[in-house]
């Protein structure tokens, strides 16, 4: 063989490769879009029809399973979330990242810490607290809204603190230094210079809190009872089990689940991977 | 502990800054000047009113309720008790004892089943995500037609939730109308009868290949950029000096990837270990039980705590899981620190 023709089968090779690579990744995810458009029957016999999609699963899985609710409850609550946490991790972050204060290394040190406890581990003392706070208090944090978002608040802010603290850490210091001279406050230099500029790493340790909220699935399931307040991973097993198996709306309620994070993930991505991988390349 | 590690801040530029006064004393990373006492209270207040927020909420949501469950391990605290909670009786280390050595505890061999599941479920993802997300870094790390495109899509098993993970791969795994029993036995003939895939031994692959395929696209990302920070002349001159293609991986881009591969070792060693969302939804959608080879530490706890109402060897069980993963993470860090200082 000559050289060229070497060249040219080493590249197809890789090509195929990489072809193979892509059909294997996005395989189940194509699996699901197609078994969500079968009839019961269908797929029970194992039978997928590419020519006859069934669209009327979409329609009726909002009846069989009031989907509508845990959707929204989904929506409201990772929502929430994503703010809060993102306001409380933009603050914490810049702070490490250009402030020395006392205790900044231990505080550093316990936010990376949080990542070790295993989560059952608080559940229990979760719940016990939220009764007492109800005792005391006689506010409801069990079965509510803001029970779940302080909890989600508090459990995707260490790692957002830290993403958001690499990424003011590899801004230009002169940014703030510029904005002193001509007389603004530390904070004020904070708010007005540097944050504008930080929408990139705003939006990537957003998109991240959001998928992590939208994931959660043991606090739902202990913390909340009642289809006013519980999320999709709730809501989604009651369309197998028990009272019935219809593996085709649960399909099609496992697209629609996935589809508000693929698309929230796909209108940021561009900063999102940029945001994401600038803090673990470096280390 | 991996605290002081991704500290990449720029170098610190305090010289440039000592015209501004006193207001500016404030600036600067605690890294690069570890001696100094820290700044005065006017300078730090606004640092702590930044910091206070999280650091209220990871009190509340964290702190207390983690000191609790280490409270809880010591105490006999089941159905009978479980409304006293802390006030429960206090036992000692009579849960650890029971469910390290009470031979006769059936809570204990479910245990050693779980955590015998836990570690060569997490050793085996582990290996499988860094190696297939490296594998395919090298593989696309090229200029080709489309390359930022399939850079997406790649990333999208990520993107789906766990919990959907469970549901569609349990689906997927059904042994009479499964998808892969019907590629694997009806069109590639592999195997000669349909295996019963969430039974017996299998069940350990049954929820390997998922958790790996949600978990490598991240990490390839991750690997993908750090090639893309490897100089070229690098390569060039080692192909000068005769390096072969295996040479050139070992001993250029392997040590450059270090640090990257140094960090994705150790969350996905913790990400496995903690593993709970995909594999308890493969079994009756949350409800069931995975069986001897599915089962986790983690479900396994959540199971004696939720289901048997056994909170006291729960959160004995966790606190030594936790022990044991800090172990880990401290194991890690003296064979990784040398990667983990940035030059």
């Amino acid at each position: 063989m000559t050289p060229q023709a070497w060249k040219r089968v080493h590249h197809a090779i890789l090509a195929l490769l990489t072809a193979l690579v892509v059909v294997a990744t996005l395989f189940p995810i194509v699996w699901m879009v197609l078994s969500s458009l079968q009839s019961t029957a269908d797929l029970q016999l194992g039978r997928i029809s590419l020519t006859n999609p069934r669209w009327e699963n979409y329609r009726q899985m909002w009846a069989n399973v009031r989907f509508g609710l845990y959707l929204r409850n989904s929506l409201i609550i990772s929502g929430i979330t994503t703010l809060v946490a993102c306001s409380f991790s933009t603050l914490a972050g810049y702070a490490l990242a250009r402030f020395r204060f006392r205790g900044a290394d231990l505080f550093g040190l316990a936010v990376l810490s949080t990542q070790m406890i295993p989560g059952i581990m608080f559940l229990l003392p979760i719940y016990f607290i939220f009764l007492w706070i109800r005792q005391t208090f006689g506010l409801p944090m069990v079965n509510t809204y803001w029970g779940m978002i302080l909890i989600y608040t508090a459990f995707f802010t260490p790692m957002s603190i830290w993403i958001m603290r690499g990424f003011f850490a590899a801004m230009p210091r002169e940014l703030e230094e510029a904005a002193l001279i001509d007389g603004a406050t530390m904070f004020g230099a904070f708010l007005r210079v540097i944050l504008p500029l930080s929408a990139p790493g705003l939006i990537a340790t957003g998109v991240y809190i959001f998928l992590n909220a939208w994931d959660e699935l043991l606090f739902a399931w202990v913390m909340t009872s009642t289809a006013d307040v519980a999320t999709i991973p709730i809501g989604i097993r009651l369309y197998i089990g028990q009272f019935q198996n219809r593996y085709d709306l649960l399909m099609a309620a496992a697209t629609v689940t996935t589809v508000p994070v693929v698309v929230a993930f796909l209108l940021t991505q561009r900063w999102f991977i940029s945001g994401m991988t600038a803090g673990s390349v470096k280390g | 502990m991996p605290a002081p590690v991704m500290n990449s801040g720029p170098a610190d530029r305090a010289p440039a800054a000592a015209g501004l006064g006193r207001r500016f004393t404030g600036f600067g990373t605690h890294r690069s000047r570890p001696h100094r006492p820290a700044g005065d209270w006017r300078t730090n207040r606004l640092a702590y009113a930044m910091v206070a927020p999280a650091f209220l909420f990871m009190v509340m949501v964290h702190l207390v309720p983690m000191l609790q469950g280490v409270a809880m391990s010591f105490l006999q605290l089941n159905q009978f008790t479980l409304r006293q909670f802390l006030g429960a009786p206090f036992v000692g280390l009579a849960n650890y004892r029971a469910i390290l050595f009470d031979p006769e505890n059936p809570v204990r061999a479910g245990l050693a089943v779980a955590a015998r599941n836990t570690a060569i479920f997490s050793t085996v993802v582990t290996v499988l995500v860094l190696a297939t997300a490296l594998g395919v870094a090298l593989l696309m790390n090229r200029n080709f037609r489309g390359r930022a495109l399939v850079r997406t899509l790649m990333l999208l098993p990520w993107v789906v939730p766990s919990y959907v993970v469970g549901i569609l791969w349990s689906y997927m795994w059904h042994r009479d109308t499964g998808i892969i029993n019907r590629i694997l036995v009806d069109w590639l003939h592999l195997l000669p009868e349909k295996p019963f895939w969430l039974m017996g031994p299998n069940t350990l692959w049954a929820i390997i290949l998922p958790t790996v395929w949600r978990a490598w696209p991240y990490v390839f990302i991750v690997f993908l950029a750090a090639l893309q920070t490897i100089p070229g002349d690098l390569y060039e001159a080692a192909a000068i000096d005769g390096a072969g293609p295996w040479q050139r991986f070992r001993h250029i881009t392997l040590p450059m990837l270090r640090p990257a591969i140094a960090i994705q070792l150790l969350f996905q060693i913790i990400q496995s270990v903690y593993a709970f969302n995909i594999v308890v939804m493969m079994f009756g959608n949350g409800s069931g039980y995975a069986g001897e080879w599915g089962d986790l530490l983690m479900i396994a706890i959540q199971r004696q705590s939720f289901q048997s109402w056994l909170f006291g060897y729960g959160a004995a069980a966790s606190v030594l899981l936790m022990l044991a993963m800090m172990g880990v993470v401290a194991l890690w860090y003296r064979i990784f620190r040398q990667e983990l200082i940035i030059r």
